[in-house]
């Protein structure tokens, strides 16, 4: 069949030179029945597509869900202004969260600010400066290995050069943020280096024709144009330490009390303070003791509990709040285009 | 002129004091003024400003039960050296309860420190503190040898000593709430106990289980007993394996170590992981320190001729009959010999027994003298009944406290022995004795 199809385009062609084939349309025309074959296709896989959508959601609207419900009831202007000093058992003064969402947000922010400069920096030599040199596949290596690095090893690393360098059992936020850093650096690079390679290569040729030098090339037109995109990578790099807690575990430990300082003394964050607070099960309250129940309020056995869901849910709105941030950061930077 | 010094008061840590003093008014203003809306406002403006400014702001008034305790409590009549700063310890989580509530009551007659306890489990924390990473360490097994060999290198070459802090009665906790018997104590002998937990008796209506609860025979199940265990490493494994070992006799032959060693019915991690595993399954039983079982049925165990529900007095009890452990007295050392195989009437015969190890010398002076008042407060009465109203501890016997704070008070410093002539040395430990007469009137 083909080889008569071909021999009959062929021959006109031959003959005149200003021939123009025209397809014959009709014959690619669908059959009634396969038509309508697709779109039961297409319902089919459309079902299953949503399905495989709600599916997705579920744990996520369970999990918001949950936390909403019962974190809630303790999550008030106390819960958020109170640190954990003088709290006891079940007791009235129920504590809060303040110091763990001031180490969180402290914390975090040290590995930001190690992070981004490095990661960026990385990025930058991967792929304007390094392209097919052998330093690249290492560097590129490196990182995918770093990537997969359990964030105990990265909290135990940290933990382990500060004891060498500072003295045995040297526990602190800035060691938390060193932590941290090592599993945001994999992030950052990769999602920036993504970023960076579709930045239009006309853009930097036009550029390196008005004669700019290629440093500002990359700081003025490469690294501008991908703005949004890294901000982005940032914040999921965020989103991916901030609820770290076995690292932070080993690293910054855990206090009562509200500590500002990042380079000296313990301080608590949020997700080690839920884990803390869960850890430590039901309170006991005085029963045989003569000061049993006082007259603030009474004794609540199942207050750590409590704590626990609301400081869970104040760390769900910190993502949430430095998501919509980002967003905010992100639109504002992004190159008009008209 | 008060923003300025705010200001000054988050960038220095030398004026935390200053800080600390000034966050106490206004937070209390946070509190009173809470009703008029507009003043609320400026008082959370203040407390948002505090964020940027104060080192100790959002710190609790502790419950006034504890203030009007804390002003009866006679432990630090004499005058306590005032401390800043922070003391790190870390150590067996089950202390974790006991010393959380310390925590308070000590910080109340130090205000500006800070204590932090880290509950990363008994081996790791004797680890941090043979590094000296931490002042003192708590522990459920008391020191091996070769411990306090290594302990000498931190404590300026004297060894490490540890003292019973914290004795919590372990509970069998058992869930029959859907056949009302969660409120009546089953009791149990300590060969039935044996038989549950190595599978030889797997029915809650077992003829030996019905025989020791003549009075509720007809009301047991015929339902599947689950033996719920612990899946980490735990002293209250260790120390329930020893009673079953000491009291069951040949039911319980396997050594006791801190993980459980067989299988039947059911593990799960922690202390709250067993209670909560309890109590979601019918006819399940395990082994919980009493504190965390309220809501739960607990086993009445038979001790003698009678069975002894867990409560912190009758534990108190099993602790009084106890003897120090001669070879560890020797050295100075305080460790319970617990006779869990006791027949004496009104003991309760199953207690985890909790150690804090710390150093008779200290390298350094501030280290001495925070571990000294710490182990004082711990020992004393009114560290003993906040411990047993906010951990379920059982408080320790008088004669027994008064034995240890005579070596508490006998802690040093490298720098003190060094430059103290033999005339100080007296005049220290006359004021040493006063101390302790005073904590005992109480």
């Amino acid at each position: 069949m083909s080889d008569k199809n071909q021999t009959q385009t062929v021959e006109p062609q031959a003959l005149d030179p200003d021939f123009v084939p025209t397809p014959d349309f009709d014959k690619f025309k669908p059959s009634r029945s396969s038509l309508a074959a697709r779109k039961r296709t297409d319902l089919l896989m459309r079902i299953l597509i949503y399905i495989a959508f709600v599916i997705a959601l579920i744990p996520l609207i369970s999990v918001l869900y949950t936390t909403v419900v019962n974190g809630v009831h303790r999550f008030d202007w106390y819960f958020l202004t109170h640190n954990m000093r003088g709290v006891v058992g079940g007791l009235y003064p129920y504590g809060g969260i303040l110091h763990a969402a001031v180490g969180t947000l402290e914390i975090t922010l040290g590995a930001v600010l190690i992070s981004v400069p490095i990661g960026i920096m990385t990025a930058v030599y991967l792929v304007e400066y390094s392209a097919k040199k052998r330093l690249h596949k290492a560097i590129s290596f490196l990182i995918d290995v770093m990537s997969g690095i359990p964030s105990i090893v990265a909290g135990l690393f940290a933990y382990a050069m500060f004891s060498l360098i500072l003295g045995p059992g040297t526990m602190n936020g800035f060691v938390g943020s060193v932590a941290l850093s090592i599993l945001m650096i994999p992030t950052i690079v990769r999602t920036t280096e993504e970023m960076l390679s579709i930045v239009p290569v006309d853009l930097r040729e036009a550029s390196y024709a008005l004669g700019v030098s290629k440093s500002r090339t990359i700081v003025k037109i490469v690294l501008r144009t991908a703005l949004p995109g890294i901000v982005s990578g940032v914040i999921l790099a965020i989103a991916r330490v901030i609820g770290e807690t076995a690292p932070l575990l080993v690293t910054a430990g855990a206090i009562s009390s509200t500590n500002f300082n990042l380079f000296s003394g313990r301080m608590t964050t949020l997700p080690v303070y839920v884990y803390n607070e869960f850890q430590q099960g039901i309170a006991s309250c005085p029963t045989i003791s003569k000061f049993g129940s006082d007259d603030f309020g009474l004794c609540v056995p199942g207050i750590r509990m409590e704590r626990a869901w609301a400081a869970a849910l104040v760390l769900i709105i910190v993502v949430l709040i430095l998501n919509a941030i980002g967003r905010l950061v992100a639109k504002i930077f992004s190159v008009k285009t008209k | 002129m008060r923003h300025k010094h705010q200001y000054r008061c988050g960038y220095m840590r030398e004026s935390a004091s200053q800080c600390m003093t000034q966050g106490t008014p206004q937070n209390e203003s946070l509190v009173k003024v809470r009703s008029k809306s507009w003043r609320a406002f400026i008082a959370s403006v203040v407390a948002g400003a505090c964020i940027f400014s104060l080192a100790a702001c959002g710190d609790n008034t502790p419950s006034s039960a504890l203030a009007y305790d804390s002003t009866h409590n006679t432990w630090a009549s004499e005058k306590l050296t005032p401390l800043t700063g922070e003391f790190a310890a870390s150590g067996a989580s089950s202390q974790k309860s006991a010393v959380d509530a310390w925590i308070v009551g000590y910080s109340s007659a130090q205000p500006h420190i800070s204590i932090s306890y880290d509950p990363s489990g008994s081996g790791a924390g004797v680890n941090a503190f043979l590094t000296g990473a931490v002042s003192w360490a708590g522990t459920d097994a008391p020191l091996s040898q070769a411990q306090l060999q290594a302990s000498q290198a931190v404590c300026n070459g004297d060894n490490a000593f540890e003292i019973p802090t914290y004795v919590s009665p372990i509970a069998l906790a058992y869930n029959l709430s859907e056949y009302g018997l969660n409120g009546n104590a089953i009791q149990l002998s300590a060969t039935t106990i044996a038989k549950i937990f190595n599978g030889s008796i797997t029915m809650w209506d077992d003829n030996d289980i019905r025989q020791e609860n003549p009075e509720i025979a007809s009301k047991l199940p015929h339902i599947e007993i689950t033996p719920v265990w612990r899946l980490d490493k735990s002293g209250t494994t260790r120390t329930f394996q020893t009673y079953l070992h000491q009291a069951a006799g040949d039911e319980w032959s396997s050594e006791p170590s801190e993980t459980w060693p067989n299988s039947i019915g059911q593990g799960a991690k922690g202390t709250p992981g067993v209670v909560m595993t309890i109590g979601q399954a019918q006819g399940t039983i395990g082994y919980a320190d009493y504190a965390q079982t309220s809501g739960l049925g607990t086993v009445a165990v038979k001790v003698g001729d009678y069975y002894v529900d867990p409560t912190p007095d009758a534990t108190a009890e099993l602790i009084a009959n106890s003897t120090w452990n001669k070879d560890a007295h020797k050295q100075g050392r305080y460790v319970l010999d617990v006779d869990y195989a006791t027949q004496s009437e009104g003991v309760y015969p199953i207690a985890l027994v909790s150690y804090d190890v710390a150093c008779r010398v200290y390298p350094d002076k501030r280290d001495a003298t925070f571990v000294k008042q710490w182990l004082s407060y711990v020992l004393s009465d009114a560290g003993q009944i906040i411990a047993q109203d906010n951990a379920g501890a059982a408080p320790l016997p008088k004669a027994l406290r008064n034995q240890m704070l005579r070596t508490v008070k006998t802690i040093t410093s490298a720098s003190d022995s060094k430059s103290s002539s033999g005339s100080e040395a007296k005049g220290r430990s006359d004021k040493a004795s006063q101390h302790s007469t005073n904590v005992q009137v109480r």
